[in-house]
């Protein structure tokens, strides 16, 4: 991977794509810290530093997650690019929904465009309503429940008000707009390329917190970190290929069929959205227990002691569990062996030895749900690991490696360094023409 | 008004952005100067450097030489090619003459310049017609069609202007890169493409590799196979897609030839039944006659569906022309293998400098500016155009339509109006013929089995009296000048029997009334039963007629016009697909000439071969054998390239499965193609040197030339998966 990026760099176009996408990552980092106009800085650090250390921080986790700790910073950035995750899935949504948007879908890339147009009117909308509801709870104090201090320079001037709420949804629209440069002129996609630059940009300040509070702690944290990226790396790599031939052309004299033509199942064929799905499921019981801590009812009683924390056991079991079941959900529907047999079938193409049609749907369907068991049972493990390593440490909730986090993070970087090399290829043909 | 929303538009860089002020104020002084050129007895020799200058004096020469005096518009137009933008300009503003005032003025900046055309016919039309123009000027020019022999195409491509169809000069190309004797090479260093018809050349025909193919064995047609699919069943053997792109057996039908035949079809290691039975299907069930090709002295010809005339170079790859051949029962013609392959897109790209012209540019200005990088400078016309164009006329069935299209063309006739009747394939162009026969009128019929007769045809066509039935033919480049009294009557009226897969093909279409502020008028007769409706959009409903059988819910426009963009999404797809993949091949290939032309033009061979083996290279005749060794070293070379282009066909077509382990198809393609080609590298050498080491080496070489198209990736994103699903799912609900 290093000999790639250094190989990457003496590519002159290939080096200018990289700087510029490396370009972006700081401007993007720096506006994630620089504070919006209005803001009482010391004030805010002051809070942030409290909240942090206490257990309120939670509420905004995911949140929190995806903008880099930029959103409790108030700075321009603070947004990050969820409004734009928000707007894309909606529209995705609303295109089954609504039939002259699926109509438009068809249409190819022009209507494509349209609908991409259409995602980044509602990513400002849905800036202004997001920056508009931190602002007003930053206002009145319920940002930071237990900070008495005022973390606006002047909370009663609506003209201030509304000056951060502009730029705060200005920087939305900034950060869309270099998740698109860095697509269109830099290496890998923009959107997952901002999300891992804000996922890997609190390590630092968490290690060290880590380091101040425990150096014990923080070698465990490290090696279980590293040999976690290791074990993800290994499996996301592991597939199982299907042979599949194509009957359609008569080719010359040597044969090739067999070799470069086949299905790639993946062990890990979800990805991590199950993840992604079980936990933001799990925020919920921590949303009402916050809602209603005051509450006696028996049932957020019993809500807030086994599934508001991550350390009992109830908690560990359910968040294993729905992984399992996202799993083979999301498996069911992005791989519809039916589909891929159909599809097989009409271009002429077959798994050797098996009929066309159901026969092949139904060995795909066999094979999948072999695969998918350990699938499952690698997400769900990887994703307790933290929980259950810092369950047994007795550390903090600010466990910098997250299943979440290094899903991601090595989904991403994994993508990257093949693009690149692939673009790499593409110049480079060494040795020859000697 | 009209300059701030120019200028808003230029800002924006919204099609037709390229502002026209500077080239206005160029065609301004040289209308200034035409007095004191006009005067002249000799026009001088034109400077470059004064584009004003050159303007007046080439308006003089078309004026002198030709007897048309270019007006002000045309210099735009020139002026826009000059500067190596696509000039939009409508039909009949005088395409050509601007054209060859720019190829003129890029001939006279010492320049090479390739006028690329789409046909033979519109190529030779157009180099005759303009000679004596070029000649006033001190310009040669020349012109290569599908017939011409190597020499006069290497006399032709020695003049400073050629014009050439586009598939002509891409063949000369691919010929080139298979020579074996440096002396033999035909096309120059590409310089400037002045394309005609832009939007056709670079977008429709893109999508379609040129193919150079040499003869391997004798054709293996299996007339058996094509007797057996004969009795097997549309929807009880087979199925066909919606977009009727593919066909396969369904489980009764494998059961069915599996006992007629007595094989297993899908074991390992036979494949080779089952890809002949596949053939015969797709040659049974997909293609027609008198659609998809025409059999005309004993040959099956193709039909080149963008324009509607038999392309004589085409063939079907890979078998499926000896499947067809067999299904006629036609003599097999020779099978070969894939020697090299060019996309248009490669072709053009690699002229230095480009430009264009067409009458329907801004409808592909963006395709035109991802993968060209060319802008579109809008010419406005030089007189409106007051052409009536109406809005469609929808029925519902094919019959209604068919029954309504004749009403109107024999209402209208009776007014004596010429009328000009655009159909989609020759099959069609023939029935509505015969329909018209029936009620007495006379048709002349205009389709790709009388070409010949094209240019008389069309010089009547717009004559009192005159029914025109055409297919795509009439589409382009032909001018429909009106008869006597006709403009009194309205002009030319055109009546489309169906909407064409894209926009700019109607407009095309609509664009042969209406030529220089005459009158005309247009309609298209559409019905819901269209191929277009029923292959791109076969889910929608559509409203139910009137009364009096004519659709008028709105509905049923906006679903014509829906079926048609989807039409262009799904072709962009393709040309981005082609381009995506073709991409990586012609970068290999642009390496490998790079060395081929190391060993063609110098001693490369001879020094490597020497080096590896100097002992057989002392025990050989000393006068042939650098000779020797660059034929050894070239046939190992272009074998190679043969098996390294048979492999990545093999592998884009099941390229698109990696999608669904989460892999991007393309990167995939990427990596195994460059590995590939890396082992070709050390093949060649190791053939070099066996064939050199042996006492006879086996050097044959085939030839011969056809074109095919290559497959999209139909899976779509996982979130396109996800929501299929998901539709599927509630819509049953």
């Amino acid at each position: 991977m290093l000999t790639a990026f250094t190989r990457a760099f003496r590519t002159p176009d290939l080096r200018k794509k990289l700087l510029f996408t490396l370009g972006i990552i700081a401007l993007f980092r720096l506006g994630s810290v620089l504070p919006t106009p209005g803001v009482h800085v010391e004030n805010l650090a002051a809070c942030f530093d409290q909240a942090r250390s206490g257990e309120t921080g939670n509420i905004y986790g995911m949140v929190q997650l995806f903008s880099g700790g930029a959103l409790l910073k108030l700075s321009v950035f603070a947004l990050g690019i969820m409004p734009y995750i928000t707007a894309s899935i909606i529209l995705q949504l609303l295109v089954v929904v609504i039939p002259r948007l699926e109509a438009l879908k068809k249409e190819g890339q022009a209507g494509q465009t349209k609908i991409t147009q259409y995602t980044r009117y509602l990513t400002i909308g849905l800036a202004v309503l997001q920056s508009t509801a931190f602002i007003a709870l930053a206002r009145t104090g319920q940002l930071f429940p237990n900070c008495q201090q005022d973390v606006l320079l002047d909370p009663d001037n609506i003209f201030g008000i509304v000056t951060m709420v502009v730029i705060m949804t200005a920087g939305t629209s900034v950060i869309m707009w270099l998740g698109e440069l860095i697509t269109d002129r830099g290496v890998g996609n923009g959107m997952s390329i901002l999300i891992f630059t804000q996922i890997v940009a609190v390590f630092p300040s968490e290690l060290a917190n880590i380091f101040q509070a425990n150096k014990f702690t923080f070698a465990i944290v490290m090696v279980v970190g590293v040999f976690m990226i290791a074990a993800v790396v290994f499996v996301e790599q592991g597939q199982r290929r299907i042979p599949v031939q194509y009957a359609k052309r008569m080719v010359g004299r040597r044969m090739y069929g067999g070799t470069s033509t086949y299905i790639p199942l993946k062990v890990n064929q979800a990805g991590i959205i199950p993840v992604i799905f079980a936990s933001s499921l799990l925020y919920l019981p921590q949303l009402i227990t916050s809602l209603f801590s005051t509450s006696d009812n028996m049932v957020i009683q019993w809500i807030s002691q086994n599934l508001a924390t991550g350390d009992t056991p109830i908690y560990m079991a359910t968040f294993f569990l729905l992984i399992v079941f996202f799993t083979y959900f999301y498996v069911s529907i992005t791989f519809n062996p039916a589909e891929v047999a159909d599809n097989m079938k009409k271009y002429g193409g077959f798994i050797p030895g098996i009929r066309p049609g159901r026969p092949t749907a139904e060995y795909l369907n066999f094979v999948l749900t072999r695969l998918t068991a350990p699938g499952a049972l690698y997400l769900g493990l990887i994703s307790m690991v933290p929980i259950v390593a810092l369950a047994v440490a007795g550390a903090s909730q600010n466990f910098p490696f997250g299943g979440t986090s290094i899903l991601i993070m090595v989904g991403v970087g994994l993508d990257t360094v093949k693009q690149i090399e692939s673009q790499l290829q593409q110049r480079n043909y060494e040795g020859f023409l000697r | 008004m009209a300059s701030i929303s120019g200028m808003l538009r230029n800002l924006l860089d919204r099609p037709g952005g390229v502002p026209l002020a500077p080239y206005q104020k160029i065609v301004k002084a040289a209308g200034a100067l035409a007095a004191k050129i006009g005067e002249l007895d000799e026009l001088p020799a034109p400077e470059m450097d004064d584009l004003a200058g050159f303007c007046a004096i080439a308006r003089e020469a078309a004026d002198r030489e030709l007897g048309l005096r270019p007006y002000d518009v045309q210099l735009l137009g020139t002026l826009a090619l000059l500067d190596g933008k696509v000039a939009e300009m409508a039909t009949g503003e005088g395409k050509t003459l601007s054209g060859a005032m720019a190829a003129a003025g890029y001939a006279l900046q010492g320049k090479r310049v390739h006028v690329i055309s789409v046909n033979d016919y519109l190529a030779r039309r157009d180099a005759e017609w303009m000679g004596p123009f070029y000649a006033s000027l001190g310009v040669s020019v020349g012109w290569i069609g599908q017939n011409s022999t190597p020499e006069e195409r290497r006399e032709a491509y020695a003049k400073d202007v050629t014009y050439g169809p586009v598939s002509e000069i891409g063949f000369d190309v691919l010929r080139d890169r298979l020579r074996t004797d440096a002396a033999e090479l035909i096309v120059p260093a590409p310089e400037v493409a002045l394309v005609d018809e832009a939007d056709s050349v670079l977008v429709d025909e893109a999508r379609v590799p040129l193919v150079m193919a040499g003869a391997a064995d004798p054709g293996n047609a299996v007339p058996e196979m094509a007797a057996l699919v004969r009795q097997l069943v549309r929807g009880y053997h087979y199925e066909i897609d919606e977009q009727a792109r593919n066909v396969y057996l369904t489980p009764k039908g494998a059961d069915s030839v599996e006992n007629l035949l007595g094989v297993e079809l899908y074991d390992e290691h036979e494949p080779g039944t089952l890809i002949e039975l596949n053939l015969a299907l797709h040659a049974h069930a997909l293609l027609a006659r008198d659609v998809d090709y025409i059999v005309r002295d004993g040959k099956v010809q193709l039909i080149n569906p963008s324009r509607g005339r038999v392309a004589l170079l085409q063939r079907w790859p890979d078998g499926l022309q000896a499947a067809v051949e067999a299904k006629e029962a036609l003599p097999p013609s020779e099978k070969g293998e894939i020697l090299d392959s060019i996309t248009v897109q490669g072709l053009i790209r690699r002229y230095p400098q480009i430009c264009g012209m067409t009458g329907t540019a801004v409808a592909v200005s963006e395709q035109l500016g991802e993968f060209y990088g060319l802008k579109v400078a809008v010419i406005p016309p030089n007189r409106p155009c007051v052409r009536t164009d109406e809005l469609d006329r929808i029925y519902p069935t094919v019959p209604d339509k068919d029954a309504a299209l004749v009403e109107e063309i024999q209402e209208v006739h009776a007014t004596g109006r010429p009328i000009l009747i655009g159909t989609l394939d020759v099959a069609e162009s023939e029935n509505l013929a015969k329909l018209l026969q029936r009620r007495g009128l006379e048709p002349v019929v205009l389709n790709a089995k009388n070409d010949a007769e094209e240019a008389a045809i069309i010089a009547k066509a717009g004559e009192r009296d005159a029914i025109t039935v055409s297919t795509q033919m009439a589409g382009r480049g032909t001018d429909i000048r009106l008869g006597g009294g006709v403009a009194e009557l309205g002009g030319l009226y055109v009546i489309g029997s169906g909407r064409h897969a894209s926009s700019r093909l109607d407009d095309q279409l609509r664009g042969r009334a209406g030529r220089q502020g005459d009158p005309g008028g247009s309609v298209f007769f559409v019905s819901m039963q269209d191929d277009l409706i029923t292959q791109f959009i076969p889910d929608e409903r559509p409203p139910a007629a009137d009364p009096d059988g004519v659709v008028r819910h709105r509905r049923g426009a906006y679903l014509v016009g829906h079926a048609q963009r989807v039409a262009e999404g799904v072709n962009l797809e393709i040309h981005r697909n082609t381009w995506r993949y073709t991409r990586l091949l012609e970068h290999q290939r642009e390496l490998i000439l790079e060395w081929r032309d190391k060993v063609l033009h110098g001693d490369a061979a001879s020094k490597a071969l020497a080096k590896a083996d100097s002992e057989r290279w002392e025990s050989l005749p000393e006068d042939t054998r650098d000779e020797t060794a660059r034929q050894i070293v070239l046939h190992a070379l272009d074998r190679c390239w043969t098996e390294h282009l048979a492999f990545l066909t093999d592998l884009r077509e099941g390229i698109h499965l990696r999608a669904l382990g989460r892999m991007s198809p393309v990167d995939e393609f990427q990596r195994e193609a460059v590995a590939e080609y890396k082992s070709l590298l050390a093949e060649v050498e190791r053939r070099s040197l066996e064939s050199f080491e042996a006492p006879e080496p086996d050097l044959r070489r085939p030839a011969a030339t056809w074109t095919y198209l290559v497959q999209d990736n139909p899976f779509g994103t996982e979130w396109d998966r996800i929501l299929k699903r998901v539709t599927a799912a509630t819509r049953r609900g």
